[in-house]
């Protein structure tokens, strides 16, 4: 029995990968996975830097985050609706696989785009402009779950049925932008007054600036186990939701 | 031998629409069955559901025995599946497209590359396997759609239009494939509107209508039910202007349809409607070119079934603003 169950893990796992895999081939250089992935916070960021007297140093846990936030839950969003118009989604469907190994193939595409694009500034920080990561045990943290619970997010919002990047991507944008603005991105949270700090407590983006501070050195107002607390947290909610709601559109269908 | 798949009680609801209603069907291991039925009778929806994409509000169906809702990855690992359209991955090459097939299947690397090359040289593409999908031509991808369908050497096999929309060509190629998978021992659930292409191909067929079974039956026994639509088909050399008025006024000729260059004449009597054209032509100084009595078609049987009438296909042009559409049919009240 123990077997059986063991080779049923291993197939969902196997297959799970291969989703992924065959994401990142397929859809990481689509014009939405840059534009919304890439540009997109990098554009941001530079409107909110250029002209500011700050050492550039301090502004890259910042670029981290926005990076980690935007290209990790814009995978999701772009993927799904594509195949859903191609009807490549309904493969999927029509494997003999779990709804929930699909799931997390997609997820994983996610993970691997947000972390692979928000590595860049770490290192380009590294070797040019002589920043240190002072707790990797923080930075792994940061990446790992802040990775998952924005992916988790994105595919979250793409069981929307729509079959345009744009009708999935639209109401993400709603969510995202928002928490932008009570995330301590832009105002640090100490500066904040309190009840605006209890909102910035609910904002998981808030736990990804605290804690890519924190790795080079940085303060972080909550804590760095109520950042690794609060954003397993959420990857938890996003990723229960997303399979939810996946599973309700199956059964409309 | 058992079933391969059986409906039970199959059916649909979206909010209040029934698309599909207690639908029950069984087809037998190593049959081509067809599943035959006007836009949106519940085609699809059938389909969609035998094969795990949606799910019945009511029913069950199974597959090889396995129940397709509790079961399902048994059961779905005994089919292969070509939905209305390729859906192939266009940015993949024809190679990557099979071996992420063989991944969705878990198959084995080796396993999975020999059963690849063996499905792109038995569809003519092995030479093509590295270019990427999205240059070939429609029924280059149906091809591979097909082989996709075919990678885990499923025992059934759901095609859903397969040769919709394709050239004459690539319409041969797959009928020729589907026969031969059959031969092999696959059973076939083909979804179609080609009622010829039924006729020819299946050992059975199911005829659905607002989501209900109208009938299933053997082509030839489903024919045999409708004898009463016998017919004489007739050409002439020069066709008069006004014949279909004048030809349907024959005696015994109940309806009469004009099929491009030819007329055909509906009745219970081929004889007196033959004598009767005769001397319609000799008394019209016409020089008779064909003349055939037609039995009963499939076709026949699904428009008397599912109550399809020729005036329908002309009232669509009226809709769109082309009033001026010619009747190419008459009809008068049964003599």
């Amino acid at each position: 029995m123990k077997d059986v169950h063991s080779s049923h893990l291993g197939r969902e796992i196997r297959v799970a990968w291969a989703i992924a895999v065959k994401d990142m081939r397929t859809y990481y250089t689509q014009p939405p996975s840059i534009m919304f992935g890439i540009l997109f916070p990098f554009s941001l960021f530079l409107s909110f830097s250029i002209g500011r007297n700050l050492p550039l140093v301090t502004q890259i846990p910042i670029l981290v985050s926005q990076t980690l936030f935007f290209a990790s839950s814009s995978i999701g969003p772009v993927v799904i609706p594509i195949e859903r118009a191609d009807q490549t989604f309904d493969r999927f469907l029509t494997s003999p696989v779990s709804l929930l190994a699909i799931l997390m193939g997609k997820t994983l595409g996610g993970i691997i785009y947000g972390a692979g694009i928000s590595i860049i500034p770490v290192l380009v920080g590294i070797v040019f402009f002589g920043s240190q990561i002072t707790n990797l045990g923080a930075l792994i943290a940061c990446f790992a779950l802040s990775s998952l619970a924005f992916s988790a997010l994105g595919i979250m919002f793409a069981s929307i049925p729509g079959q345009t990047v744009g009708q999935v991507m639209m109401p993400l944008n709603f969510v995202r932008i928002p928490l932008l603005f009570i995330s301590g991105v832009f105002t640090p949270i100490r500066e904040l007054p309190t009840w605006m700090q209890a909102v910035t407590m609910l904002s998981p983006l808030t736990h990804t600036v605290e804690l890519a501070r924190y790795s080079s050195g940085g303060e972080t107002f909550f804590g760095p186990l109520v950042n690794i607390a609060v954003l397993t947290f959420y990857a938890a909610i996003f990723l229960f939701m997303g399979i939810r709601f996946h599973t309700m559109n199956q059964r409309k269908e | 031998m058992g079933s391969a798949i059986e409906a039970i009680n199959l059916t649909k609801y979206y909010d209040d629409l029934l698309a599909v209603d207690h639908v029950n069907f069984e087809v037998e291991q190593g049959e081509i069955f067809g599943f035959l039925g006007p836009n949106g009778a519940g085609k699809t929806t059938t389909i969609r559901m035998l094969t795990g994409i949606s799910r019945p509000t009511e029913g069950t169906a199974t597959i090889i025995g396995y129940d397709i809702q509790r079961r399902s990855v048994s059961a779905k690992e005994q089919m292969g599946i070509v939905p209305d359209v390729s859906n192939v991955y266009k940015d993949l090459s024809a190679w990557d497209n099979l071996v992420f097939t063989g991944k969705l299947y878990d198959m084995p690397k080796a396993l999975r590359e020999s059963r690849a090359e063996e499905l792109l040289k038995m569809f003519g593409l092995y030479e093509r396997r590295k270019e990427k999908v999205k240059g070939f031509s429609r029924g280059m991808k149906r091809r591979i759609c097909i082989a996709m369908a075919l990678m885990n050497r499923s025992h059934i096999l759901f095609l859903d239009e397969p040769t919709s929309g394709l050239d004459v060509q690539s319409v041969l190629i797959i009928r020729d494939l589907i026969r031969k998978l059959n031969q092999q021992g696959l059973t076939i659930f083909l979804t179609t509107h080609n009622i010829e292409e039924a006729s020819q191909m299946c050992d059975r067929v199911a005829i659905i209508n607002h989501g209900k079974i109208a009938t299933i039956d053997t082509p030839e026994k489903l024919k045999r039910t409708v004898e009463s639509l016998q017919s004489v088909e007739v050409a002439f050399e020069a066709t008069p202007q006004n014949a279909l008025k004048e030809l349907e006024e024959l005696p015994q000729v109940s309806e009469a349809v004009k099929q491009g260059d030819k007329f055909r004449l509906f009745t219970r009597d081929p004889s007196s409607v033959l004598a009767s054209t005769w001397n319609y032509a000799q008394n019209n100084n016409l020089k008779l070119i064909t003349v055939n009595t037609v039995g009963p078609s499939l076709e026949d049987v699904f428009v008397k079934l599912t109550g399809i009438k020729p005036a329908t296909a002309e009232e669509e042009p009226e809709k769109m603003g082309h009033g001026k559409a010619q009747k190419m049919t008459g009809r008068k009240e049964q003599q």
